[in-house]
């Protein structure tokens, strides 16, 4: 018996069908921007839709299915060169080419198979009335045993519909969903990716470790040893000789203050004390404040983060000011410090020329790395003539 | 001269209050926390305070704030602020009021002690004593139209000592020159920099770092 279930099924095939006419639509449009230089720029209204008919599909899907299909993740604007290099917008093209196909075939089963019978029916009743009368698959329909035939035939449309309609439904639901779904490639991809970028921190947290080893050893300890040295020196002195120890004292106090300087670069390099006073905003303002070409703080309120992404996201700044001081030419800097999704986000804007080179300058090379290490990610747009923006995210939420 | 302390470390603490007490000064209280310092600079009345910025209970700059607000609360109090790293921000804290009478010196120059209390005596005397770091960060951070590159080496020497905010006299000799020869270098300074000129004093260093700092 037709249940609740079939018309489910039925419904949600026959909506299939729509779903495959818009799809057809969107793809079309599509290619048209593209083919036709002038009607670019109507491309990110067309992606848009797209991701919008995708987004409901997935809702649909996902009830038909009692499930969630995750939708890919968000951010990036529909521009003409942000849908070029996305890899979901590629993705939601290849399902519009599917839907369009495969899914209208397959929505059409729906409303062939009502259609079917109720049509055989209407000519075998009747066929006298209609000249060159034919069943739906061209049999003619010109005798009552003609009619019989239709009949037949309306009956294995009506019992396709009954058997066939909702597997082909729950298969056309769970193709759809592994379409609509990110990849799952990417989760292994991801892997690699958190892997490699661990591996890549692993090393570069032990080249620090060495580094402030290297100078804590040989530059503070040593100077605090000729401290230590020159105080025996001067307690042998004062019994003997007093005038002796003053030059004495002078070579200890100057090797004291000497370590002290050294202690303060080595600290300011693990952790620059400003951020512990002033949190990451004072700390940055105090850099915007410091630098040599006029620079504003665009900053928003951000809550207090993790130790280690402050200090990431403030040696990134620093960084960042540098290189544009030394190759930007520009004369206005911006700095923008705000969170997006449970992200840091620090951008840094300068009005020069813009050809930066990513592949020589090194201290992009030392910001890419830095925010790597927090599985974070690093772009800088730098068309010649400029402006140039380096935008780093740092995942720091939970 | 009456002076407060506030510095955590009982060894430095302790230390500094011998160190000034062999001097002939009067240490009135030597407190560890900022709110004992409020309530030492109520009862003591000193002519300064000498002040650690990093106190409980977080350890950030509690010192600093407190002596910004023991500023606030008694005008014309003289503070001298000392700390582990110096920041530049800071100095532009403790200098905000426009009032003179602050000093912000790395803890480590209180072992040069003649010129610590030299420090120490000018803002008690309502001068200034800016750490050579601070005005150090200061001469660093500049454009390339800079006017300071029109200055000559001994007249970014004469520009560096009066933002630090030691005298004329001093000037000249810790640079071995005459009263005369540091008059005219300030003056070249003061005309390059196109500066109006002011008076010794908290004012001439104010206006030296205002112009630093724009």
């Amino acid at each position: 018996m037709i249940g609740r279930q079939w018309r489910e099924a039925w419904r949600f095939l026959a909506f299939t069908m729509v779903v495959g006419f818009q799809a057809v639509a969107a793809l079309v449009a599509m290619i048209g921007c593209v083919a036709m230089v002038v009607t670019l720029p109507l491309l990110p209204h067309v992606v848009r839709f797209a991701r919008r008919l995708a987004a409901g599909e997935r809702d649909r899907v996902g009830r038909f299915l009692a499930t969630t299909i995750p939708p890919p993740p968000e951010g990036t604007s529909a521009g003409v060169a942000e849908v070029a290099t996305n890899p979901h917008d590629r993705r939601d093209a290849q399902w519009l080419a599917f839907q369009g196909t495969v899914g209208l075939v397959a929505g059409s089963v729906a409303i062939a198979s009502p259609a079917g019978l109720v049509q055989n029916l209407f000519i075998a009743a009747f066929w006298p009335f209609i000249p060159d009368a034919a069943t739906t698959v061209d049999t003619p329909v010109e005798s009552w045993a003609g009619a019989g035939v239709a009949v037949l035939i309306g009956v294995v449309y009506g019992l396709l519909g009954v058997f066939f309609v909702r597997p082909l439904a729950r298969w056309w639901a769970r193709t759809s969903a592994a379409r609509l779904a990110p990849p799952k490639r990417t989760l292994t991809e991801r892997l690699a990716e958190v892997t490699a970028t661990r591996a890549a921190a692993l090393e570069a947290h032990g080249a620090e470790l060495r580094r402030i080893e290297r100078n804590l050893h040989d530059g503070t300890q040593n100077r605090l040893v000729a401290v230590v040295m020159h105080l025996g020196m001067v307690e042998r002195a004062l019994t003997r000789n007093p005038a002796a120890a003053l030059p004495m004292v002078a070579t200890a106090q100057k090797a004291a203050t000497d370590a002290l300087a050294e202690l303060r670069e080595v600290v300011r390099a693990i952790y620059p004390p400003v951020l512990v006073d002033r949190g990451l905003t004072g700390a940055v303002a105090s850099l915007v404040g410091h630098c040599a070409i006029p620079c504003t703080l665009d900053e928003h309120p951000i809550p207090r983060l993790p130790a280690a992404v402050e200090a990431a996201a403030y040696f990134v700044v620093a960084e960042g000011l540098t290189n544009a001081v030394k190759h930007s030419g520009a004369d206005r800097i911006t700095v923008g410090l705000r969170t997006e999704n449970g992200a840091l986000v620090v951008e840094i804007t300068d009005n020069g020329h813009g050809g930066a080179d990513q592949a020589h300058g090194s201290g992009l090379l030392g910001i890419r790395g830095r925010v790597a290490a927090f599985d974070g990610t690093t772009t800088i747009d730098s068309p010649p003539g400029g402006p140039t923006v380096l935008r780093v995210d740092i995942p720091a939420g939970p | 001269m009456r002076i407060v302390i506030a510095e955590d470390d009982a060894l430095l603490r302790e230390g500094l209050t011998h160190l000034l007490r062999a001097e002939g000064m009067e240490v009135t209280s030597a407190v560890d926390n900022p709110d004992d310092l409020l309530s030492a600079l109520a009862a003591d009345r000193p002519d300064v305070a000498v002040v650690d910025v990093r106190m409980p209970p977080t350890y950030r700059d509690e010192g600093l704030r407190a002596a910004v607000q023991a500023r606030r609360q008694w005008p014309g109090l003289a503070v001298l602020v000392l700390s582990a790293h110096v920041e530049e921000s800071y100095a532009t804290d403790l200098l905000a009021d426009g009032a003179g009478g602050v000093g912000y010196l790395l803890k480590e120059r209180v072992g040069k002690v003649a010129d610590f209390l030299d420090a120490l005596e000018r803002v008690a005397a309502g001068g200034t004593a800016m750490d050579p770091e601070v005005v150090g960060q200061l001469l660093v951070r500049r454009r390339a139209d800079d006017p300071l590159q029109r200055l000559t080496p001994r007249e970014r020497e004469v520009l560096g000592l009066m933002a630090e905010g030691h005298s004329n006299a001093t000037i000249g000799g810790l640079l071995v020159i005459s009263d005369g020869a540091v008059h005219k270098h300030i003056g070249n300074i003061f005309t390059k920099l196109g500066l109006p000129t002011t008076d010794a004093g908290h004012r001439r260093v104010l206006a030296v770092l205002a112009y630093l700092k724009a």
